[in-house]
Protein backbone atom coordinates (compact mmCIF):
# COMPACT_ATOMS: atom_id res chain seq x y z
CA UNK A 1 0.00 0.00 0.00
CA UNK A 2 0.87 3.51 -1.05
CA UNK A 3 2.89 5.23 1.58
CA UNK A 4 0.99 8.70 0.86
CA UNK A 5 -2.06 6.89 2.67
CA UNK A 6 -0.57 8.11 6.15
CA UNK A 7 -0.56 11.84 4.69
CA UNK A 8 -3.22 13.75 6.38
CA UNK A 9 -5.84 15.42 4.09
CA UNK A 10 -5.83 18.20 5.17
CA UNK A 11 -2.85 18.29 3.89
CA UNK A 12 -2.86 18.06 0.19
CA UNK A 13 -3.05 20.79 -1.86
CA UNK A 14 -3.73 21.25 -5.52
CA UNK A 15 -0.19 20.43 -6.46
CA UNK A 16 0.29 17.10 -4.15
CA UNK A 17 -2.81 16.22 -5.85
CA UNK A 18 -1.86 16.94 -9.49
CA UNK A 19 1.89 14.83 -8.33
CA UNK A 20 -0.17 12.25 -7.58
CA UNK A 21 -2.60 12.28 -11.05
CA UNK A 22 0.85 12.20 -12.93
CA UNK A 23 1.63 8.79 -11.44
CA UNK A 24 -1.81 7.53 -11.15
CA UNK A 25 -2.05 4.49 -14.26
CA UNK A 26 -5.59 2.43 -13.67
CA UNK A 27 -8.97 4.73 -13.00
CA UNK A 28 -11.92 2.86 -11.67
CA UNK A 29 -15.35 4.74 -12.84
CA UNK A 30 -17.75 3.01 -10.99
CA UNK A 31 -21.06 1.23 -12.48
CA UNK A 32 -24.67 2.14 -12.30
CA UNK A 33 -25.72 -2.02 -11.38
CA UNK A 34 -23.39 -2.48 -7.95
CA UNK A 35 -25.96 -1.62 -5.10
CA UNK A 36 -24.50 1.20 -3.02
CA UNK A 37 -23.89 -0.70 -0.42
CA UNK A 38 -21.37 -3.11 -2.03
CA UNK A 39 -19.89 -0.13 -3.91
CA UNK A 40 -16.70 0.57 -1.06
CA UNK A 41 -16.26 -3.35 -0.56
CA UNK A 42 -15.77 -2.82 -4.25
CA UNK A 43 -13.80 -0.35 -4.33
CA UNK A 44 -11.44 -1.30 -1.35
CA UNK A 45 -11.07 -4.65 -4.02
CA UNK A 46 -10.25 -3.01 -6.66
CA UNK A 47 -7.59 -0.65 -4.64
CA UNK A 48 -5.59 -3.63 -3.29
CA UNK A 49 -5.48 -4.69 -6.86
CA UNK A 50 -3.31 -1.25 -7.91
CA UNK A 51 -6.37 1.15 -8.86
CA UNK A 52 -5.04 4.34 -7.54
CA UNK A 53 -8.34 6.59 -9.50
CA UNK A 54 -11.54 6.27 -8.26
CA UNK A 55 -14.78 8.17 -10.12
CA UNK A 56 -17.99 8.03 -8.39
CA UNK A 57 -20.39 7.92 -11.24
CA UNK A 58 -24.28 7.16 -10.73
CA UNK A 59 -26.48 8.27 -13.84
CA UNK A 60 -29.25 9.35 -12.71
CA UNK A 61 -28.85 9.87 -8.74
CA UNK A 62 -29.59 13.29 -7.68
CA UNK A 63 -26.44 14.37 -6.12
CA UNK A 64 -27.56 14.98 -2.54
CA UNK A 65 -28.92 11.46 -2.29
CA UNK A 66 -24.98 10.80 -3.39
CA UNK A 67 -23.24 12.81 -0.48
CA UNK A 68 -23.23 9.78 2.30
CA UNK A 69 -21.82 7.07 -0.19
CA UNK A 70 -19.49 9.78 -1.93
CA UNK A 71 -18.05 10.76 1.63
CA UNK A 72 -17.64 6.95 2.71
CA UNK A 73 -16.07 6.09 -1.33
CA UNK A 74 -13.53 9.19 -0.33
CA UNK A 75 -12.53 7.68 2.88
CA UNK A 76 -11.80 4.21 1.22
CA UNK A 77 -9.66 5.51 -1.52
CA UNK A 78 -7.81 7.86 0.44
CA UNK A 79 -7.36 5.38 3.48
CA UNK A 80 -5.82 3.73 0.41
CA UNK A 81 -3.38 6.79 -1.11
CA UNK A 82 -5.74 6.87 -4.31
CA UNK A 83 -7.47 9.93 -5.61
CA UNK A 84 -10.92 10.43 -5.22
CA UNK A 85 -13.26 11.65 -7.96
CA UNK A 86 -16.99 12.83 -8.58
CA UNK A 87 -18.50 12.40 -11.76
CA UNK A 88 -20.36 16.21 -13.27
CA UNK A 89 -21.48 17.44 -9.33
CA UNK A 90 -19.64 20.18 -8.55
CA UNK A 91 -21.10 20.78 -5.67
CA UNK A 92 -21.24 17.33 -4.06
CA UNK A 93 -17.53 17.23 -5.20
CA UNK A 94 -16.24 20.00 -2.83
CA UNK A 95 -19.15 19.07 0.11
CA UNK A 96 -17.94 15.28 -0.21
CA UNK A 97 -13.98 16.44 -0.09
CA UNK A 98 -13.24 14.67 -3.02
CA UNK A 99 -10.12 15.28 -5.26
CA UNK A 100 -11.72 16.70 -8.10
CA UNK A 101 -14.57 16.40 -10.52
CA UNK A 102 -15.08 14.54 -14.05
CA UNK A 103 -16.61 17.02 -16.87
CA UNK A 104 -18.38 15.49 -19.70
CA UNK A 105 -18.84 17.84 -23.13
CA UNK A 106 -22.72 18.69 -21.67
CA UNK A 107 -22.13 19.15 -18.26
CA UNK A 108 -21.12 22.28 -16.14
CA UNK A 109 -18.62 23.92 -18.28
CA UNK A 110 -14.57 23.74 -17.12
CA UNK A 111 -14.31 27.37 -16.40
CA UNK A 112 -17.69 27.46 -14.22
CA UNK A 113 -16.09 24.42 -12.29
CA UNK A 114 -13.12 25.96 -11.47
CA UNK A 115 -14.48 29.40 -10.87
CA UNK A 116 -16.70 27.07 -8.22
CA UNK A 117 -14.09 24.49 -6.87
CA UNK A 118 -11.10 26.59 -6.67
CA UNK A 119 -7.76 26.07 -8.33
CA UNK A 120 -6.97 22.65 -6.01
CA UNK A 121 -9.30 20.61 -7.16
CA UNK A 122 -8.55 18.35 -10.31
CA UNK A 123 -10.75 18.41 -13.17
CA UNK A 124 -11.06 16.46 -16.03
CA UNK A 125 -12.75 16.57 -19.34
CA UNK A 126 -13.95 13.78 -21.32
CA UNK A 127 -13.40 14.47 -25.41
CA UNK A 128 -14.93 12.60 -28.41
CA UNK A 129 -12.76 13.72 -30.97
CA UNK A 130 -10.11 16.52 -32.12
CA UNK A 131 -11.57 19.58 -32.07
CA UNK A 132 -12.90 18.94 -28.04
CA UNK A 133 -9.40 18.00 -27.76
CA UNK A 134 -8.35 20.87 -29.14
CA UNK A 135 -10.67 23.10 -27.38
CA UNK A 136 -9.59 21.58 -24.20
CA UNK A 137 -5.63 22.03 -24.41
CA UNK A 138 -6.38 26.03 -23.67
CA UNK A 139 -8.87 25.12 -20.14
CA UNK A 140 -7.51 25.01 -16.78
CA UNK A 141 -7.97 21.06 -16.28
CA UNK A 142 -5.97 18.54 -15.56
CA UNK A 143 -6.85 15.58 -17.26
CA UNK A 144 -8.48 14.69 -20.46
CA UNK A 145 -10.10 11.68 -21.05
CA UNK A 146 -10.64 10.77 -24.76
CA UNK A 147 -12.89 7.96 -25.28
CA UNK A 148 -15.41 5.84 -26.05
CA UNK A 149 -12.30 3.64 -27.78
CA UNK A 150 -15.09 1.03 -27.89
CA UNK A 151 -18.75 1.11 -27.97
CA UNK A 152 -20.31 0.53 -24.09
CA UNK A 153 -23.13 -0.23 -22.56
CA UNK A 154 -22.12 2.99 -20.34
CA UNK A 155 -22.11 5.55 -23.65
CA UNK A 156 -24.74 4.07 -25.50
CA UNK A 157 -25.41 7.13 -28.12
CA UNK A 158 -21.55 7.83 -28.67
CA UNK A 159 -19.28 6.62 -31.40
CA UNK A 160 -16.81 4.30 -30.79
CA UNK A 161 -13.50 6.51 -31.58
CA UNK A 162 -10.85 4.28 -31.32
CA UNK A 163 -7.26 4.16 -30.08
CA UNK A 164 -6.50 6.68 -32.74
CA UNK A 165 -8.56 9.25 -31.06
CA UNK A 166 -6.62 8.31 -27.73
CA UNK A 167 -2.99 9.16 -30.05
CA UNK A 168 -4.25 12.18 -31.10
CA UNK A 169 -4.81 13.52 -27.40
CA UNK A 170 -1.64 12.06 -26.49
CA UNK A 171 0.10 14.46 -29.07
CA UNK A 172 -2.01 17.45 -28.50
CA UNK A 173 -2.48 17.55 -24.88
CA UNK A 174 -0.40 19.23 -21.99
CA UNK A 175 -2.42 17.32 -19.55
CA UNK A 176 -2.63 13.24 -18.49
CA UNK A 177 -4.79 11.48 -21.05
CA UNK A 178 -6.90 9.01 -19.91
CA UNK A 179 -8.27 6.43 -22.07
CA UNK A 180 -12.00 5.06 -22.03
CA UNK A 181 -14.56 2.90 -23.05
CA UNK A 182 -14.75 -0.57 -22.81
CA UNK A 183 -11.20 -1.11 -22.25
CA UNK A 184 -10.32 -4.60 -20.77
CA UNK A 185 -6.99 -6.93 -20.05
CA UNK A 186 -6.82 -7.23 -23.49
CA UNK A 187 -6.37 -4.09 -24.47
CA UNK A 188 -5.13 -1.99 -21.60
CA UNK A 189 -1.33 -2.07 -22.75
CA UNK A 190 -2.95 -1.21 -26.01
CA UNK A 191 -4.39 2.20 -24.85
CA UNK A 192 -0.65 2.85 -23.02
CA UNK A 193 0.97 2.65 -26.32
CA UNK A 194 -1.08 4.66 -28.38
CA UNK A 195 -0.51 7.16 -25.44
CA UNK A 196 -2.42 7.17 -22.53
CA UNK A 197 -0.99 7.68 -19.17
CA UNK A 198 -4.11 6.25 -17.30
CA UNK A 199 -6.46 3.79 -18.13
CA UNK A 200 -9.99 3.59 -17.40
CA UNK A 201 -11.89 1.29 -17.24
CA UNK A 202 -16.23 0.45 -15.60
CA UNK A 203 -17.05 -3.60 -16.39
CA UNK A 204 -13.46 -4.69 -16.44
CA UNK A 205 -13.02 -4.39 -12.45
CA UNK A 206 -16.92 -4.14 -11.73
CA UNK A 207 -18.24 -6.49 -13.09
CA UNK A 208 -15.63 -8.87 -12.74
CA UNK A 209 -15.99 -12.05 -9.53
CA UNK A 210 -12.56 -10.83 -8.39
CA UNK A 211 -12.14 -7.37 -8.50
CA UNK A 212 -8.62 -7.59 -6.84
CA UNK A 213 -7.67 -9.54 -9.01
CA UNK A 214 -8.76 -7.70 -12.38
CA UNK A 215 -7.45 -4.78 -11.23
CA UNK A 216 -4.05 -6.52 -10.50
CA UNK A 217 -4.02 -7.81 -14.38
CA UNK A 218 -4.92 -4.61 -15.59
CA UNK A 219 -2.22 -2.93 -13.67
CA UNK A 220 -0.01 -5.40 -14.82
CA UNK A 221 -0.59 -4.86 -18.47
CA UNK A 222 -0.33 -0.87 -18.16
CA UNK A 223 2.85 -1.04 -16.12
CA UNK A 224 4.91 -3.07 -18.86
CA UNK A 225 3.23 -1.50 -22.01
CA UNK A 226 5.17 0.93 -23.78
CA UNK A 227 4.78 4.50 -22.15
CA UNK A 228 4.89 7.64 -23.69
CA UNK A 229 7.47 9.94 -22.09
CA UNK A 230 6.78 13.73 -20.94
CA UNK A 231 9.32 16.32 -22.59
CA UNK A 232 9.07 19.91 -22.55
CA UNK A 233 8.44 21.67 -26.15
CA UNK A 234 8.56 25.14 -26.33
CA UNK A 235 7.76 25.38 -22.94
CA UNK A 236 4.78 23.41 -22.67
CA UNK A 237 4.60 20.01 -21.41
CA UNK A 238 3.99 17.72 -24.08
CA UNK A 239 4.38 13.77 -24.88
CA UNK A 240 6.39 11.95 -27.65
CA UNK A 241 5.89 7.93 -28.08
CA UNK A 242 8.48 5.47 -27.13
CA UNK A 243 11.71 5.56 -29.33
CA UNK A 244 10.50 9.10 -30.98
CA UNK A 245 13.17 11.17 -33.05
CA UNK A 246 13.01 14.64 -33.91
CA UNK A 247 11.53 13.94 -37.53
CA UNK A 248 8.73 12.12 -35.50
CA UNK A 249 8.04 14.20 -33.19
CA UNK A 250 7.13 17.18 -35.77
CA UNK A 251 5.39 14.24 -38.32
CA UNK A 252 3.02 13.54 -35.18
CA UNK A 253 2.45 17.45 -34.73
CA UNK A 254 1.62 18.16 -38.28
CA UNK A 255 4.16 20.88 -38.01
CA UNK A 256 5.20 22.52 -41.36
CA UNK A 257 9.22 21.63 -40.83
CA UNK A 258 9.82 24.81 -43.24
CA UNK A 259 12.43 26.83 -41.99
CA UNK A 260 12.13 25.13 -38.53
CA UNK A 261 14.94 25.08 -36.04
CA UNK A 262 15.27 22.55 -33.22
CA UNK A 263 17.07 23.17 -30.61
CA UNK A 264 17.12 20.10 -28.00
CA UNK A 265 18.82 20.40 -24.55
CA UNK A 266 20.37 23.63 -25.68
CA UNK A 267 22.03 22.23 -28.60
CA UNK A 268 20.69 23.00 -32.46
CA UNK A 269 20.23 19.88 -34.24
CA UNK A 270 20.85 19.99 -37.71
CA UNK A 271 18.33 19.21 -40.21
CA UNK A 272 20.03 16.31 -41.70
CA UNK A 273 20.00 14.45 -38.30
CA UNK A 274 16.22 15.06 -37.32
CA UNK A 275 15.16 11.50 -38.28
CA UNK A 276 18.51 10.35 -36.28
CA UNK A 277 18.00 12.26 -32.95
CA UNK A 278 16.16 10.20 -30.53
CA UNK A 279 13.83 12.31 -28.06
CA UNK A 280 12.37 10.60 -24.56
CA UNK A 281 12.21 11.65 -21.54
CA UNK A 282 12.86 15.23 -19.56
CA UNK A 283 13.98 16.29 -22.75
CA UNK A 284 13.65 20.48 -23.65
CA UNK A 285 13.15 21.35 -27.05
CA UNK A 286 12.55 24.29 -28.68
CA UNK A 287 11.35 24.82 -31.89
CA UNK A 288 11.64 28.39 -33.26
CA UNK A 289 10.89 29.81 -36.77
CA UNK A 290 11.44 33.44 -37.93
CA UNK A 291 8.20 35.82 -37.28
CA UNK A 292 8.53 39.54 -38.58
CA UNK A 293 10.56 41.80 -36.45
CA UNK A 294 12.50 45.42 -36.61
CA UNK B 1 17.23 56.59 -60.07
CA UNK B 2 19.15 53.70 -58.22
CA UNK B 3 21.91 54.39 -55.87
CA UNK B 4 25.13 53.60 -58.22
CA UNK B 5 27.05 53.62 -55.10
CA UNK B 6 25.97 50.69 -53.37
CA UNK B 7 26.75 49.42 -49.89
CA UNK B 8 28.99 46.38 -49.14
CA UNK B 9 28.38 44.50 -46.15
CA UNK B 10 30.06 41.37 -45.55
CA UNK B 11 29.85 39.28 -48.72
CA UNK B 12 26.95 41.43 -49.95
CA UNK B 13 26.38 44.93 -52.36
CA UNK B 14 22.95 46.65 -51.10
CA UNK B 15 21.71 49.15 -53.78
CA UNK B 16 18.81 50.15 -51.69
CA UNK B 17 20.68 51.71 -47.99
CA UNK B 18 16.93 51.27 -46.94
CA UNK B 19 16.19 47.84 -44.52
CA UNK B 20 13.43 46.92 -44.17
CA UNK B 21 11.83 45.86 -40.88
CA UNK B 22 8.78 43.21 -40.92
CA UNK B 23 7.32 43.72 -37.50
CA UNK B 24 3.75 45.19 -36.04
CA UNK B 25 2.63 45.26 -40.02
CA UNK B 26 -1.03 44.38 -39.89
CA UNK B 27 -1.07 41.55 -42.20
CA UNK B 28 1.22 39.36 -44.46
CA UNK B 29 -0.35 41.47 -47.61
CA UNK B 30 0.18 44.64 -45.83
CA UNK B 31 4.02 43.68 -45.77
CA UNK B 32 4.73 42.20 -48.43
CA UNK B 33 3.38 45.18 -50.34
CA UNK B 34 5.54 47.65 -48.50
CA UNK B 35 8.26 45.54 -48.84
CA UNK B 36 8.26 45.80 -52.69
CA UNK B 37 7.42 49.39 -52.62
CA UNK B 38 10.43 50.16 -50.48
CA UNK B 39 12.83 48.63 -53.00
CA UNK B 40 14.93 47.46 -49.94
CA UNK B 41 16.96 44.84 -50.60
CA UNK B 42 17.51 43.74 -46.91
CA UNK B 43 14.98 43.13 -44.29
CA UNK B 44 14.73 42.01 -40.80
CA UNK B 45 13.68 39.17 -38.79
CA UNK B 46 13.26 37.77 -35.11
CA UNK B 47 13.62 34.48 -34.20
CA UNK B 48 10.41 33.03 -32.43
CA UNK B 49 9.15 30.13 -30.95
CA UNK B 50 6.42 28.33 -33.36
CA UNK B 51 3.11 27.80 -32.52
CA UNK B 52 2.29 24.16 -31.74
CA UNK B 53 -1.21 24.15 -32.17
CA UNK B 54 -0.80 25.37 -35.85
CA UNK B 55 -3.30 28.08 -35.89
CA UNK B 56 -1.09 30.81 -35.81
CA UNK B 57 0.24 32.06 -39.39
CA UNK B 58 3.56 34.21 -39.52
CA UNK B 59 3.38 37.55 -40.98
CA UNK B 60 5.76 36.42 -43.12
CA UNK B 61 3.43 34.16 -44.81
CA UNK B 62 3.12 34.60 -48.97
CA UNK B 63 6.82 36.85 -48.56
CA UNK B 64 9.53 34.68 -50.41
CA UNK B 65 12.71 34.74 -47.94
CA UNK B 66 15.08 33.67 -50.42
CA UNK B 67 14.20 36.79 -52.47
CA UNK B 68 15.54 39.27 -49.75
CA UNK B 69 19.17 39.54 -47.69
CA UNK B 70 17.84 38.48 -44.46
CA UNK B 71 18.80 40.32 -41.37
CA UNK B 72 17.92 38.55 -38.31
CA UNK B 73 18.05 40.25 -35.09
CA UNK B 74 18.39 38.82 -31.43
CA UNK B 75 15.39 40.64 -30.28
CA UNK B 76 14.21 39.06 -27.00
CA UNK B 77 17.86 39.09 -25.37
CA UNK B 78 18.88 40.55 -22.39
CA UNK B 79 22.48 39.36 -22.02
CA UNK B 80 25.30 38.03 -24.07
CA UNK B 81 24.65 34.59 -23.85
CA UNK B 82 20.91 34.85 -25.17
CA UNK B 83 21.73 36.84 -28.04
CA UNK B 84 24.46 34.18 -29.28
CA UNK B 85 21.63 31.59 -28.72
CA UNK B 86 18.96 33.49 -30.75
CA UNK B 87 22.40 34.09 -33.33
CA UNK B 88 22.69 30.73 -33.73
CA UNK B 89 19.19 29.38 -34.15
CA UNK B 90 18.73 32.20 -36.96
CA UNK B 91 21.71 31.10 -38.79
CA UNK B 92 20.25 27.51 -37.99
CA UNK B 93 17.43 28.57 -40.55
CA UNK B 94 20.30 28.09 -42.91
CA UNK B 95 19.10 31.09 -45.20
CA UNK B 96 21.65 33.76 -43.81
CA UNK B 97 24.83 34.89 -41.77
CA UNK B 98 23.87 37.89 -41.24
CA UNK B 99 22.74 38.80 -37.62
CA UNK B 100 21.34 42.27 -36.38
CA UNK B 101 22.57 42.04 -32.48
CA UNK B 102 20.45 43.60 -29.83
CA UNK B 103 20.44 42.79 -26.40
CA UNK B 104 17.66 44.95 -24.18
CA UNK B 105 19.72 46.55 -21.02
CA UNK B 106 16.46 48.70 -19.81
CA UNK B 107 13.39 46.53 -20.40
CA UNK B 108 11.09 50.00 -20.39
CA UNK B 109 12.63 52.03 -22.31
CA UNK B 110 14.41 48.94 -24.70
CA UNK B 111 17.57 51.06 -24.55
CA UNK B 112 20.30 48.30 -25.59
CA UNK B 113 23.06 47.23 -23.05
CA UNK B 114 26.19 48.26 -24.65
CA UNK B 115 28.76 46.49 -22.57
CA UNK B 116 26.64 42.69 -23.52
CA UNK B 117 26.23 44.01 -27.37
CA UNK B 118 30.09 44.97 -27.36
CA UNK B 119 30.57 41.07 -25.63
CA UNK B 120 27.59 39.67 -27.91
CA UNK B 121 29.79 41.46 -31.16
CA UNK B 122 32.58 39.95 -30.11
CA UNK B 123 31.58 36.33 -29.66
CA UNK B 124 29.33 36.03 -32.64
CA UNK B 125 32.15 37.88 -34.92
CA UNK B 126 34.71 34.77 -33.68
CA UNK B 127 31.70 32.27 -34.80
CA UNK B 128 31.54 33.76 -38.43
CA UNK B 129 28.37 36.22 -38.38
CA UNK B 130 28.11 38.56 -40.26
CA UNK B 131 27.34 41.36 -37.27
CA UNK B 132 25.53 44.14 -37.15
CA UNK B 133 24.88 45.64 -33.37
CA UNK B 134 22.12 47.68 -32.62
CA UNK B 135 23.40 50.26 -29.88
CA UNK B 136 23.76 53.30 -27.93
CA UNK B 137 24.15 56.45 -29.84
CA UNK B 138 27.66 56.73 -28.37
CA UNK B 139 30.65 57.18 -30.21
CA UNK B 140 33.47 55.14 -28.48
CA UNK B 141 30.88 52.56 -27.90
CA UNK B 142 31.12 52.61 -32.06
CA UNK B 143 34.46 52.61 -31.88
CA UNK B 144 34.31 49.34 -29.74
CA UNK B 145 31.94 47.60 -31.89
CA UNK B 146 33.65 48.30 -34.71
CA UNK B 147 37.02 46.89 -32.99
CA UNK B 148 35.19 43.72 -31.61
CA UNK B 149 34.54 42.98 -35.93
CA UNK B 150 31.21 44.67 -36.64
CA UNK B 151 30.18 44.50 -40.17
CA UNK B 152 28.72 48.09 -39.71
CA UNK B 153 27.42 49.68 -36.38
CA UNK B 154 23.27 50.79 -35.99
CA UNK B 155 22.94 53.40 -33.55
CA UNK B 156 19.81 54.60 -32.29
CA UNK B 157 18.37 57.62 -33.02
CA UNK B 158 15.49 57.47 -30.39
CA UNK B 159 14.03 54.29 -28.53
CA UNK B 160 12.60 51.36 -30.20
CA UNK B 161 9.44 52.21 -32.04
CA UNK B 162 9.02 55.71 -30.24
CA UNK B 163 9.18 57.29 -33.80
CA UNK B 164 11.08 60.54 -31.89
CA UNK B 165 13.76 61.24 -34.79
CA UNK B 166 16.85 61.86 -34.44
CA UNK B 167 17.35 62.56 -30.60
CA UNK B 168 21.00 63.66 -30.45
CA UNK B 169 21.92 64.88 -33.87
CA UNK B 170 25.69 65.61 -33.01
CA UNK B 171 26.48 62.49 -31.69
CA UNK B 172 25.14 60.70 -34.64
CA UNK B 173 27.09 63.05 -36.57
CA UNK B 174 30.25 62.30 -34.65
CA UNK B 175 29.67 58.89 -35.38
CA UNK B 176 29.48 59.08 -38.97
CA UNK B 177 32.15 60.93 -38.98
CA UNK B 178 34.52 58.92 -36.68
CA UNK B 179 33.30 55.01 -37.19
CA UNK B 180 35.41 53.26 -39.26
CA UNK B 181 32.59 51.24 -40.80
CA UNK B 182 29.40 51.47 -42.24
CA UNK B 183 26.71 53.36 -39.85
CA UNK B 184 23.12 52.21 -40.29
CA UNK B 185 21.01 54.30 -38.40
CA UNK B 186 18.24 52.49 -36.65
CA UNK B 187 15.33 52.85 -33.99
CA UNK B 188 12.94 55.47 -33.75
CA UNK B 189 13.31 57.29 -37.38
CA UNK B 190 9.44 58.46 -37.87
CA UNK B 191 9.59 59.85 -40.63
CA UNK B 192 11.10 60.48 -44.35
CA UNK B 193 13.08 63.58 -43.31
CA UNK B 194 14.43 61.72 -40.30
CA UNK B 195 15.82 59.53 -42.74
CA UNK B 196 16.62 61.98 -45.47
CA UNK B 197 18.82 63.83 -43.04
CA UNK B 198 20.78 60.87 -41.40
CA UNK B 199 21.41 60.42 -44.44
CA UNK B 200 22.89 63.58 -45.38
CA UNK B 201 25.18 63.37 -42.72
CA UNK B 202 26.86 60.10 -44.57
CA UNK B 203 25.03 57.59 -43.29
CA UNK B 204 25.40 54.40 -44.83
CA UNK B 205 21.53 53.44 -44.32
CA UNK B 206 18.71 53.27 -42.07
CA UNK B 207 16.41 50.67 -41.08
CA UNK B 208 13.13 51.45 -41.08
CA UNK B 209 10.22 49.07 -39.04
CA UNK B 210 7.46 51.16 -36.86
CA UNK B 211 7.62 54.75 -39.05
CA UNK B 212 6.51 52.62 -42.07
CA UNK B 213 4.08 49.80 -39.96
CA UNK B 214 2.63 52.06 -38.27
CA UNK B 215 1.45 54.77 -41.10
CA UNK B 216 -1.90 55.03 -42.59
CA UNK B 217 -0.68 53.53 -45.80
CA UNK B 218 2.26 51.27 -44.88
CA UNK B 219 3.14 50.75 -48.73
CA UNK B 220 2.77 54.67 -49.06
CA UNK B 221 5.18 55.21 -46.24
CA UNK B 222 7.58 52.98 -47.70
CA UNK B 223 7.96 54.03 -50.60
CA UNK B 224 8.57 58.05 -49.35
CA UNK B 225 10.74 56.50 -46.80
CA UNK B 226 12.54 55.05 -49.83
CA UNK B 227 12.58 58.27 -51.69
CA UNK B 228 14.12 59.91 -48.84
CA UNK B 229 16.70 57.83 -47.91
CA UNK B 230 17.66 58.69 -51.93
CA UNK B 231 17.25 62.03 -51.37
CA UNK B 232 19.75 62.19 -48.31
CA UNK B 233 22.26 60.01 -49.69
CA UNK B 234 22.63 62.41 -53.29
CA UNK B 235 23.06 65.14 -51.22
CA UNK B 236 25.69 64.01 -49.03
CA UNK B 237 27.36 63.15 -52.07
CA UNK B 238 26.97 66.16 -53.45
CA UNK B 239 28.38 67.89 -50.49
CA UNK B 240 26.62 69.48 -48.28
CA UNK B 241 26.96 73.32 -48.09
CA UNK B 242 28.11 72.24 -44.08
CA UNK B 243 27.36 73.23 -40.73
CA UNK B 244 30.76 72.81 -38.85
CA UNK B 245 31.12 71.48 -35.63
CA UNK B 246 33.60 72.51 -32.72
CA UNK B 247 34.47 71.07 -29.61
CA UNK B 248 36.80 71.25 -27.41
CA UNK B 249 38.03 69.48 -24.29
CA UNK B 250 36.95 71.51 -21.20
CA UNK B 251 40.27 70.86 -19.01
CA UNK B 252 43.65 71.29 -20.24
CA UNK B 253 44.90 68.93 -22.50
CA UNK B 254 48.75 69.17 -21.65
CA UNK B 255 50.40 68.05 -17.90
CA UNK B 256 48.27 64.71 -17.50
CA UNK B 257 50.63 62.45 -15.99
CA UNK B 258 52.30 60.05 -18.21
CA UNK B 259 50.86 56.23 -18.65
CA UNK B 260 52.20 53.90 -16.78
CA UNK B 261 54.16 51.17 -18.05
CA UNK B 262 52.57 47.81 -18.51
CA UNK B 263 53.89 45.64 -15.79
Amino acid sequence: MSKLSAEPRELVGGAARRERLRRSRLYLVTDDTTPSEDLPGLLAAALRGGVDLVQLRRKGVPPDQLMALAATCREVCHAAGALFLVDDHVELAAAAGADGVHLGQEDTSVAEARSRLGPDFLIGLSTHDAAQVKSATSLDLDYIAAGPVHRTPTKMGTPAVGFEHVEAAARAAAVPVVAIGGLSLADAGTAIAAGADIVAVVRAICASSDPEEAARALRGQVDTAPAWSWIELNGEARKCPPQATVQGLLAGLHLDPTGLVVERNGVIVDRQLWAEVAVGAGDTLELVHFVGGG
Amino acid sequence: MPDQDGLHLGAVKLTSRLIHGTGKFPSSEVLAGSITASGAQMITLAVRRLHLDGDHHSELEGIDLGGYILLPNTAGATSADEAVRLARLARAAGLSDFIKVEIVGDSESLLPDPIATVEATARLVAEGFTVLPYASDDVVLALRLAEAGATAVMPGAAPIGSTLGVLNPHNLRLIIAKCPVPVIVDAGLGCPSDAARVMEWGAAGVLVNTGIAKAREPAAMARAFAAAVQAGRSAHLAGLAGRPEGFGASSPQAGTPAPLAPN
